[in-house]
């Protein structure tokens, strides 16, 4: 996350204080005392961790106090979420193919992150990528035991090629990428139904769907339930994502950009250079994620394919503190959270942006948490 | 037949600047206090629905439905003025969590609710009665509807609170400079509070605008990304008022124009010109980047928690 305790906080904080002395109970009427909040310098593990569970509990809850509300009883409630995900096969399998795509726009949110970038244009670089991938099918490019790389690499420059006008727009003139990136979602949602309303609506069915992807052109299965090869191909990136985060040349160089990049450029490090690389790698991931569920899922292009991920591309990020190898897990958990949703629309009539609903409570509790790492309260008269 | 497409055009240009206009003098406010909000389009959302609620549900009249779109918003700033206020949340994730969670909390009331796609009877065009008489400009300026009427005196109104009064310069202080603003002895954390919640009211007002005012329905997310422009409008005005009206004349010229092209036949597929407003914006922040940075009033702790205890 791009804002860690800042330095300069830590090191002109107050933190060893006087303890604070006994307030006097005999004191009557004098409303003096006051809830003071200093810096911690260091959290114990166990605080951490404390919070961490603390603030995934309170969202938790908030968010299936709503669900009920909203009419789903309790018992059915922990039966989608937990229950049938756990026991059935078919569900599992379900989760799985949902946890693919998940974290590798977590992965790419992450390597975002990691140079202080908001990439907050998930979504517009999945529609960039899965644009590029299906354009590839379509026109039956190159010959058929390659065409499924061929619409990998194609994905991975769509989405890379959406994501150059922020970056090069936030490099040369400042411009702020939170608001470029998610215009831009905009832009590459209309432009999608353009196609899929224009030239490439089916032909067979005329639904505003792009034609059904030759076999070809669809990631194989795995052999278990539907699991496509989406999933050992999410494991690779985390992987490489782990390795060149925290192993590679390239990682420290991202580190010096995240930290201190004019320090970077005082060294004489290519700091221009490292954003500009970091930030097409994660819309090119992006831009494969799109791909992995077009060619590994939805075995066409539609139009609400990346509908939500960019938000939870960011939340998983968040959740998995940028590490590459946490993200495959927090990626798992949304994604019983989007198998449990869909059961939810389907069986009790519940829009899907409830997803985003309990995604967004459970960001807010966790970093409302982070309260409790960073500072200590303290009644001091 | 031009003059009847142009006057047909610039009388529908202030209903359609109305929310970009009001959103943004919203917006002015909460980050004029130094917090940085892009949960605008979740406030906007929020005050969407309530709108449409106030008048499905409680059987109010369109203009108190929008002083509960009002109130509505600021309830929920409270919340966010919690988290980034009290528990110093990071500006960022806190807002766009916030666009998230209006979208799914009003998406599942409205439509647990059942208010998809009702329609209601919004407000009604007032005629000024001398005025409107004026030959051409007389139905533009003064045929429209109250909301459209008050803006412009909404707008008078911040830019004399902001520079003209004693709470709107310790506002101000607050967003420029926290650490001078607690030594002089003005309560940082109470003004935030106060300015999110009079911002997001004004924003409130403007989601419930396009619901109440100009839609007369509500379907979910149908802000469409108005509040990241209004955002961008901030920026582009540079945090002054009169220029963020400006930008929203401009931004309510091109979406009142987006209908009417069709209309007389210019064929130009109909997802581009949907996205003529988002590479709009885009093409408006650049040109602010290109123009440098002078003459910006941008508070300068904008986005910057503020503890006592940092100093």
């Amino acid at each position: 996350m791009p804002e860690t305790a800042p330095a300069a906080m830590i090191l002109t904080s107050r933190t060893d204080t006087k303890p604070a002395p006994k307030p006097d109970p005999a004191a009557p009427g004098r409303r003096t005392r006051r809830l003071s909040v200093e810096i911690r310098q260091h959290a114990p593990g166990w605080l951490q961790a404390a919070a961490l569970a603390g603030g995934l509990v309170v969202g938790l809850i908030c968010a299936a106090a709503l669900l009920v509300a909203a009419g789903v009883s309790l018992s059915d409630l922990a039966q989608e979420f937990v229950v049938s995900i756990l026991t059935s096969p078919e569900s599992l399998a379900a989760v799985l193919t949902q946890a693919a795509p998940l974290s590798i726009i977590g992965l790419a949110a992450a390597i975002a992150f990691r140079v202080r970038f908001w990439n907050v244009g998930i979504e517009g670089q999945m529609i960039g990528g899965a644009i590029a991938a299906t354009a590839v099918a379509l026109a039956d490019l190159g010959p058929e035991p390659l065409r499924l790389v061929l619409m990998g690499l194609a994905a991975a420059l769509g989405g890379a090629l959406w994501m150059l006008g922020p970056t090069l727009l936030r490099l040369r003139l400042g411009l702020n990428e939170i608001i470029s990136t998610l215009l831009l979602n905009y832009v590459a949602f209309n432009g999608l139904l353009h196609l899929l309303y224009g030239p490439w609506r089916d032909p067979e069915s005329n639904f505003p769907n792009s034609a059904l992807f030759s076999s070809p052109e669809r990631l194989a299965d795995l052999g278990w339930q539907n699991l496509t090869y989406a999933l050992p191909l999410a494991v690779v990136l985390m992987l490489a994502g782990w390795w060149l985060i925290n192993l590679s040349r390239f990682g420290f160089l991202m580190r010096v950009a995240e930290a201190n990049p004019r320090l970077g450029r005082a060294q004489g490090l290519p700091m221009t250079g490292v954003v500009l690389a970091a930030t097409l790698l994660s819309g090119a991931l992006a831009g494969v994620a799109g791909f992995a569920i077009c060619a590994g899922v939805e075995h066409r292009l539609t139009q609400s394919f990346a509908a939500g991920y960019g938000f939870s591309g960011i939340l998983i990020a968040f959740l998995a503190r940028n590490n590459p190898l946490a993200v495959l897990v927090v990626a798992f958990a949304v994604g019983m959270l989007f198998v449990a949703g869909q059961s939810l629309q389907v069986f009790y009539q519940i829009p899907s942006s409830a997803v985003q609903l309990v995604q967004a409570l459970i960001v807010l509790c966790v970093a409302a948490s982070d309260f409790f790492i960073r500072h200590r309260l303290r009644w001091i008269d | 037949m031009f003059a009847d497409f142009l006057l047909d055009w610039l009388s529908a240009v202030p209903g359609f600047a109305v929310p970009f206009a009001l959103a943004a003098l919203g917006l002015l406010v909460i980050e004029k206090a130094g917090v940085l909000s892009l949960g605008a389009e979740g406030f906007m959302l929020v005050g969407a629905l309530s709108g449409i609620g106030a008048i499905l549900g409680l059987g109010s009249q369109p203009l108190p439905a929008l002083a509960v779109s009002a109130a509505a918003a600021a309830l929920l700033s409270v919340l966010f003025s919690f988290l980034v206020v009290s528990l110093r949340v990071n500006q960022v994730i806190a807002g766009l969590s916030f666009v998230f969670l209006a979208q799914g909390l009003t998406g599942l009331i409205g439509t647990t609710e059942g208010w998809v796609n009702r329609p209601v009877e919004g407000l009604r065009s007032l005629s000024l009665i001398p005025l409107v008489d004026i030959p051409v400009i007389g139905p533009v300026l003064f045929r429209q509807d109250v909301v459209v009427f008050l803006t412009v005196p909404a707008f008078a109104v911040v830019a004399w609170f902001l520079t003209r009064t004693l709470t709107g310069l310790r506002l101000r202080a607050v967003g420029d400079g926290p650490d001078a603003a607690d030594a002089a002895g003005i309560g940082v954390a109470r003004m935030r509070y106060g300015a999110v919640a009079a911002g997001a009211a004004l924003v409130g007002i403007a989601g419930g605008y396009l619901s109440v005012g100009t839609a007369r329905i509500w379907v979910e997310g149908m802000t469409g990304g108005r509040g990241w422009i209004a955002i961008a409008l901030v920026i582009f005005a540079r945090w002054q008022p009169w220029r963020a009206l400006a930008g929203a004349l401009l931004f309510g010229a091109i979406e009142a124009l987006i209908p009417r092209i069709a209309a007389v036949g210019v064929q130009v597929p109909q997802y581009f010109i949907a996205m003529i407003p988002y590479l709009a914006t885009l093409g408006v922040m650049i040109w602010t980047c290109l123009r440098g940075n002078g003459g910006s009033l941008e508070p300068r702790a904008l986005g910057v928690a503020h503890l006592r205890e940092d100093r």
